[in-house]
């Protein structure tokens, strides 16, 4: 193997004015881009063609060298000015070639491939030298590859075409031993031209006009991934090939729809899209040449532009109404194609919010080159199409007989090759069979899942069949009763009933309610607070065949009359007289006064089906009447079957009674332990909303299995005797989403306990679906795997089954489905229908709740498709509280919804227009809803914000004023405004207000420099970053500017204070080795508005005052500065690295003198003995500590200046350091080395928070174990997938404010 | 076999799925819904049937039918 590169040539001087080119718009796009992370090599594009034939490489070189001198867009360097970035046309550039003879090599085009691979990870600079360089491959006789890779802001996909095709011409040319013909190109300028008279025209602010409009309403980019991600420095690809045979029928198909094979394509992507996101509005991207009717045609350059092409896909729609309404859509896209995807983004204020406006990319390339050098043929292929912020279709027409080359290009921030993979491959199937069915057909034959994704999800995953006897939910309670007489079956209070006696009292009050009309196929209506009477009324029921109807006592007379009326249950069982109105005519019968000692106490006689009604639950109902669910003994009795051999109880447990029984998990409460021989605890009325009480009653009961919803567990597990309930083995969570933090802190709490992730909808009997929660469990907690004899759908809106990974509407089939809703045939067929996978007459439930399905066979709930809530574990329709507003005098049109304005708390808010006084509105609600869906505020409206096309905008509904709060304002005086205007030019944010702090508006350190350079332009006066910190809001900063008061030393100062306002104790973050804690200002923002946060920083940057001695005395130091913002505790306390360090010993000064330490967390911080033994750095090591401040690794920067430079070059904060405290940084690091090596831990009191950076390291003998000695608490550690300098990156923060979010809430103590 | 105006126009709305009588001899044939592809297919068309030597960036430059017609030799 040999490799003989050109001598790339020093660049000649500059031609023409000095000044250079401005950008075009569409370059200046580029140019941000990389500015924002120079090292990133993701705007490399590359190509690689394989020339088959013999090759002459010096005629190549020369044909290289004639080709780039004709194209303009080669030459140029790029530099950033005080006027923006100009592009300097240089008059002679050598093309960087290199060429590499692999014909020894084993396997020569794996090689050539790698060093291409290699190649392309190398960040070009677009300053320094020419962007763009060629390799040639020599990998047989006459086979040859040609590797060629240019800067996206100089080139794009159809400048390749020009470039290869003319340089294919020159070489045949050349080859013959001729001149070539005259060069064709147009030049760069002729580009800069064209694009300034565009900007300056009429056209540009009509087509700003129209892009305005058609996305006025800003629509949400739809994302396969289900989030976004900023681009990353690579992308990852897959490949495939739509056969021969499909490509030729859908260039048919297109014919016959009188389209192109690329609308085709393009409306195959909107409809994978569309059933991928579950969603009907889907805005694709599509890359534009951007050239036709222009002079550009003939100029090699960056002109394409990406268009968003907004496209409705609905199931009832056919193919060829979509096909239409791509053709159509481009059509009017193009007449608008001139202006930038950028500048539609800023317009929308897109930008400011870091939001897409597009979906996938669809990159058409429907031209082969059709190059030949000097008659050998030549294939290209595409390696890389610049930056993918989400994900590309890059599609390729080459005439090589194996039909179309379809690359998936996928941000790897969003997708592994795992998910591209399956997004290609169900791709290509859907083409396959579109290509095959008739386009008048409506799309919703069509399904998005493979042959083998359907058979996974829809028989795989619901392989749950099991047999089960034809039981009721009562006769096994009863042949238990017969089995353990004496055994304890209930305690209430100081009362306990054994088998027997329980029994016994149940049949007694059975015979009565037989004799009163109660039988199979009856209703009885039950309203007993929790008590002995309670259970004994409801076993009662059971045993004369009735379905029982629960009643809560608390409910207000309006709704009970209603559900009284509606229901007709034959009678009514109560505590006493009174408890019922008597207005809705069914027979009362009060318990306190009735007499059944006359009836027989054994098992009544009763002609009980598994088919009859088992109990009927009222739930909220849309249209504002609540609705009763009918559950059959036969689906209860498998619900508890499948709990018993899932869960086995014995007469051992006990079993907690605490849910209402108007909820139907009181269902299993009561009546699983009777069916098994355990004891049943039944908590006293108001028990179960006291955490505290409860908690006793579970410890002092020796309760051993009970339920929570997941928002009252979480309160129960704060709750200090929560961690004394030793006896609880089973806890089991329904009701509302769980999250994953409640799972963490259970596994902690109760580390003896299981915890059991339930769902189910009242609808299907309780549960259908169970997720045990693991103790170091992540992301969000499944809802988990079908029960017994029952299947879960995911279905997009065609109701077709969604392969894992996509969301849909869950569906429900099997043994547990209700009945039905009572006496509402109608709204029973609208929400029970057919089920299509199934046997005939099966019927599936369709829940509105969002899902899906995971690669593991498990259910994750995403939300609702409705406007039905959960509050705190409760089901509420809006619409019956918006009815019940409307129902009010005086208003007009009601709406309500859930808000989540503060931090984590939710609200119900109604809000109405008319003449009504809102607090009157509330009041009346009390007594026709029940407490839980009356809303916490009445708001009056003039009128409901609506969207641009008429529909409420829900998210436009102002949050209601509890409190006080600053209302926006304009800026004050000249110099506010300037600041103002900065900011938001800077941030690209289209409405920063004076008050807005910079942070908080997605403020970087990258654009803190850029900001505080535009201010030194713009005012003439110095700022440094630090500045930024102490005033982040354009107010303070403008009155900074005003006093002109020596900003220089603020940002280094010993207390750093990074947020100052919020009404929490503050949290100290401490400096790592380098001294600053600049690195932590990425916190502020993501902690909220409501956490102070200050940085601690070395004594000694500003000055050259002594260094102290010891790591003791230079944390007695901090303790001093601490207590002059905060004066006590409780403190909290977090330190990267040697801030750990620091922090520990800062928490055991604190303790010592007394103060309370509530939080003590480290950043991959090491204690002292496991550095001891260990060489400190010396200076060399101290440059290379700077460089890890700054999130770099050291290459090969000898000495200060050089580290300077790479700081300078990569826009580091750290550059704009005067020189001498660079130099006091490079002292403090090795000093802190041997201070830290020279400490004495003494013990914290208490738990540490850890985080691991736990990619693997050099030092692989450091562990956080070694802390154990110092702290008297548990060690809770987080791994983060990052080295330790990228602990402080944005992806890393995110994480460590995730966690530490939970712990920093509640007020100043 | 030349290529006449009227092969010219309907060749073009056929490729457009527009009536012949809809296309405009001095219009921008692009708010039409001419694009890159349509413009290759013509030019393929075109040359195949009418032995006509023009590139595709010929046409692609100013899209119209009172442009084309003297690069195609339409008289």
């Amino acid at each position: 193997m040999t490799t003989a590169p050109t001598e790339a040539a020093p660049a000649s001087p500059e031609d023409g004015p000095g000044a250079g080119l401005p950008l075009t718009a569409a370059q200046s796009g580029m140019w941000y881009a990389q500015a924002l992370d120079p090292l990133s090599p993701a705007q490399n594009t590359a190509e690689c063609l394989e020339i088959a034939g013999p090759l002459d490489p010096e005629v190549f070189a020369a044909a290289l060298r004639h080709v780039t001198a004709e194209t303009d867009a080669l030459r140029v360097r790029v530099s950033d000015t005080p006027d923006g970035p100009r592009q300097h046309l240089l008059t002679e550039v050598a093309p960087p070639l290199s060429v590499h003879d692999l014909r020894g090599a084993a396997d020569p085009d794996a090689d050539a491939e790698a060093w291409m691979r290699a190649d392309l990870a190398e960040p070009c600079d677009l300053a320094a030298g020419p962007p763009f360089r060629h390799a040639l491959f020599r990998t047989g006789d006459e086979r040859w590859l040609w590797y060629q890779r240019i800067h996206h802001l100089v080139m794009d996909g159809y400048g390749y075409s020009l470039l290869v095709r003319r340089t294919a011409e020159v070489y045949s040319a050349l080859a013959r031993g001729e001149e070539p013909g005259p060069r064709a190109f147009g030049s760069l300028a002729a580009l800069v031209a064209q694009d300034e008279e565009y900007r300056a025209s009429e056209a540009y602010a009509a087509d700003a006009d129209h892009w305005r409009t058609a996305f006025a309403d800003r629509p949400e980019a739809p994302r396969l991934a289900g989030r976004g991600a900023l681009p990353s420095r690579t992308f990852l690809r897959t490949t495939a090939h739509l056969s021969p045979e499909a490509t030729e029928r859908l260039r048919e198909l297109a014919t016959t729809l009188r389209a192109t094979w690329p609308d085709v394509l393009i409306a195959a992507q909107a409809l994978y899209t569309s059933r991928a996101c579950d969603r009907a509005d889907v805005v694709l991207g599509l890359p534009m040449m951007g050239r036709l009717g222009s002079v550009a045609l003939r100029v090699p350059g960056m002109v394409m532009n990406v268009l968003p092409l907004r496209l409705s896909v609905t199931p009832g729609a056919t193919f060829a109404q979509l096909v239409r309404q791509v053709v159509l859509g481009i059509r009017e896209a193009r007449r608008h194609q001139r202006y930038r995807y950028e500048d539609i983004r800023r317009d929308l204020g897109l930008l400011g919010e870091a939001r897409g406006l597009v979906g996938p990319l669809v990159n058409v390339m429907p031209f082969d080159y059709g190059a030949e050098f000097a008659g050998a043929p030549a294939r290209a292929r595409n390696l890389s199409a610049g930056p993918v912020d989400d994900l590309t279709v890059n599609i390729y027409d080459r005439a090589d007989g194996r039909g179309l080359r379809i690359d998936h290009d996928g941000n790897p921030a969003l997708y592994d090759g795992a998910a591209l993979a399956r997004h290609q491959e169900r791709f290509l199937t859907l083409l396959e069979r579109l290509a095959t069915t008739d386009p008048q057909q409506p799309l919703a034959g069509h399904t998005i899942a493979t042959p083998d994704e359907h058979a996974l999800v829809i028989d795989e995953f619901n392989d749950t069949t099991h047999e089960v006897p034809p039981t009721t939910l009562i006769g096994p309670i009863e042949s238990r009763a017969a089995r353990t007489p004496d055994a304890t079956a209930l305690v209430f209070g100081t009362t306990a009933l054994t088998y027997r006696q329980l029994n016994a009292r149940a049949n007694r009050l059975a015979r009565h309610l037989q004799e009163r009309g109660a039988g199979p196929g009856k209703l009885v209506a039950v309203s007993v607070p929790r008590s002995v009477e309670l259970v004994v009324a409801l076993l009662a029921v059971l045993k004369s065949g009735a379905a029982y109807l629960p009643l809560d006592p608390d409910y207000p007379a309006q709704r009970l009359t209603y559900m009284l009326r509606d229901a007709a249950p034959v009678c009514a069982l109560t505590d006493h007289a009174g408890r019922l109105p008597s207005d809705a005519g069914t027979p009362l019968i009060a318990l306190d006064t009735l007499d059944v000692s006359g009836y027989l106490p054994v098992n009544p006689a009763r002609a009980l089906t598994p088919s009859h009604p088992a109990y009927v639950i009222y739930t909220s109902g849309s249209t504002g009447r609540p609705k009763g669910v009918v559950v059959s003994h036969r689906a209860i009795d498998n619900r508890l079957r499948w709990m018993q051999h899932a869960y086995p109880l014995d007469g051992r447990d006990r079993v907690l009674q605490k849910t209402p029984s108007s909820f139907d998990v009181s269902v299993w409460e009561f009546f699983w332990p009777l069916r098994e021989g355990a004891a049943l605890v039944v908590a006293e009325p108001g028990v179960h909303k006291d955490p505290v009480r409860l908690a006793r009653l579970i410890t002092e009961r020796s309760v051993t299995t009970c339920h929570f919803v997941p928002s009252m567990l979480q309160v129960f597990l704060a709750s200090p005797r929560a961690a004394g309930c030793g006896a609880l083995r089973q806890v089991f969570a329904s009701g509302e989403a769980l999250p994953r933090e409640t799972a963490t802190l259970f596994a902690r709490t109760l580390p003896g306990a299981a915890l059991h992730n339930l769902y189910g909808p009242t609808e299907a009997a309780v549960d259908v679906s169970y997720h045990a929660c693991a103790a170091d469990g992540d992301g969000p907690v499944p809802i988990g795997r079908p029960v017994w004899n029952t299947r879960l759908y995911v279905l997009d809106a065609a109701r077709q089954p969604c392969p894992p990974g996509v969301p849909g509407e869950l569906f429900l089939a099997g043994r547990q489905l209700a009945d039905g809703y009572l006496n509402r045939p109608e709204l029973t067929a609208e929400r029970f229908v057919d089920d299509p996978f199934g046997a005939p007459g099966d019927r599936m439930y369709r829940t509105g709740d969002l899902a899906r399905w995971t690669a593991e066979g498990e259910v994750e709930y995403l939300g609702r498709t409705d406007h039905q809530v959960k509050l705190r574990g409760q089901r509420i329709e809006l619409g019956e509280i918006e009815a019940a507003l409307t129902a009010r005098t005086g208003v007009d049109g009601a709406c309500a919804l859930v808000r989540e304005d503060g931090a984590g708390e939710q609200r119900l808010i109604g809000y109405v227009t008319g003449t009504a006084d809102p607090a009157a509105v509330r009041a009346e609600l009390t007594s026709a809803l029940p407490e839980h869906m009356v809303p916490a505020a009445v708001v009056v409206l003039d009128a409901f914000p609506l969207t641009p096309n008429g529909k409420l905008d829900r998210a436009a509904l102002p949050a209601p004023v509890f409190g006080g709060s600053g209302a926006a304002r304009r800026p004050a005086n000249a110099r506010e405004a300037t600041v103002t205007r900065l900011f938001a030019e800077v941030l690209g944010v289209a409405d920063a207000g004076p008050d807005d702090a910079f942070f908080d508006l997605g403020g970087t350190s990258l654009l803190a420099v850029r900001l505080v350079t535009r201010i030194r332009e713009e005012c003439g006066t110095e700022l440094t970053i630090g500045s930024l910190f102490e005033a982040p809001t354009p107010a303070a900063l403008a009155a900074r500017l005003a006093t002109a008061a020596p900003a220089a030393g603020d940002a280094l100062d010993v207390v750093l204070p990074l947020r100052t306002v919020g009404d929490r104790p503050p949290l100290f973050a401490f400096h790592p080795a380098g001294g600053l804690s600049w690195c932590y200002a990425g916190l502020s923002a993501r902690l909220g508005p409501d956490q102070p946060l200050y940085g601690i920083q070395a004594r000694g940057l500003l000055d050259d005052g002594p260094l102290p001695p010891d790591l003791e005395t230079q944390a007695a130091g901090y303790v001093r500065q601490l207590r002059e913002v905060r004066p006590h505790g409780p403190y909290r306390l977090l330190g990267w690295s040697v801030g750990g360090i620091l922090a520990h010993t800062v928490a055991v000064l604190l303790q010592e003198a007394g103060e309370e330490v509530e939080l003590l967390a480290l950043l991959d911080a090491f204690p002292a003995e496991q550095w001891r033994e260990r060489p400190a750095p010396e200076e060399g090591d101290a440059l290379t500590a700077v460089l890890r401040m700054a999130g770099f690794d050291r290459t090969d920067e000898r000495d200060r200046e050089d580290v300077l430079t790479t700081l300078r070059k990569a826009g580091s904060p750290l550059a704009g350091l005067s020189d001498h405290t660079l130099s006091r940084i490079v002292d403090i690091v090795p000093h802190h080395a041997r201070m830290m090596r020279a400490h004495r831990h003494r013990r914290f009191e208490g738990d540490v928070l850890f985080f691991t950076a736990a990619a693997p390291r050099p030092e692989d003998w450091l562990t956080r174990e070694a802390w154990r000695p110092h702290v008297s608490g548990r060690i809770v550690n987080h791994d983060l997938d990052c080295t330790h300098p990228q602990l402080m990156r944005e992806t890393q923060l995110d994480a460590i404010a995730a966690v530490l979010a939970p712990r920093l809430t509640g007020p100043a103590g | 076999m030349a290529l006449t105006l009227e092969t010219l126009r309907a060749d073009i709305a056929d490729a457009l799925g527009e009536d012949p009588a809809d296309i405009p001899v001095d219009e921008n044939l692009l708010d039409y819904g001419l694009d890159s592809v349509r413009i290759m297919a013509l030019l393929e068309r075109w040359r195949r049937d009418h032995g006509i030597d023009a590139s595709f960036a010929d046409l692609a430059e100013a899209p119209a039918v009172e442009a084309w017609a003297p690069l195609l030799g339409v008289g």
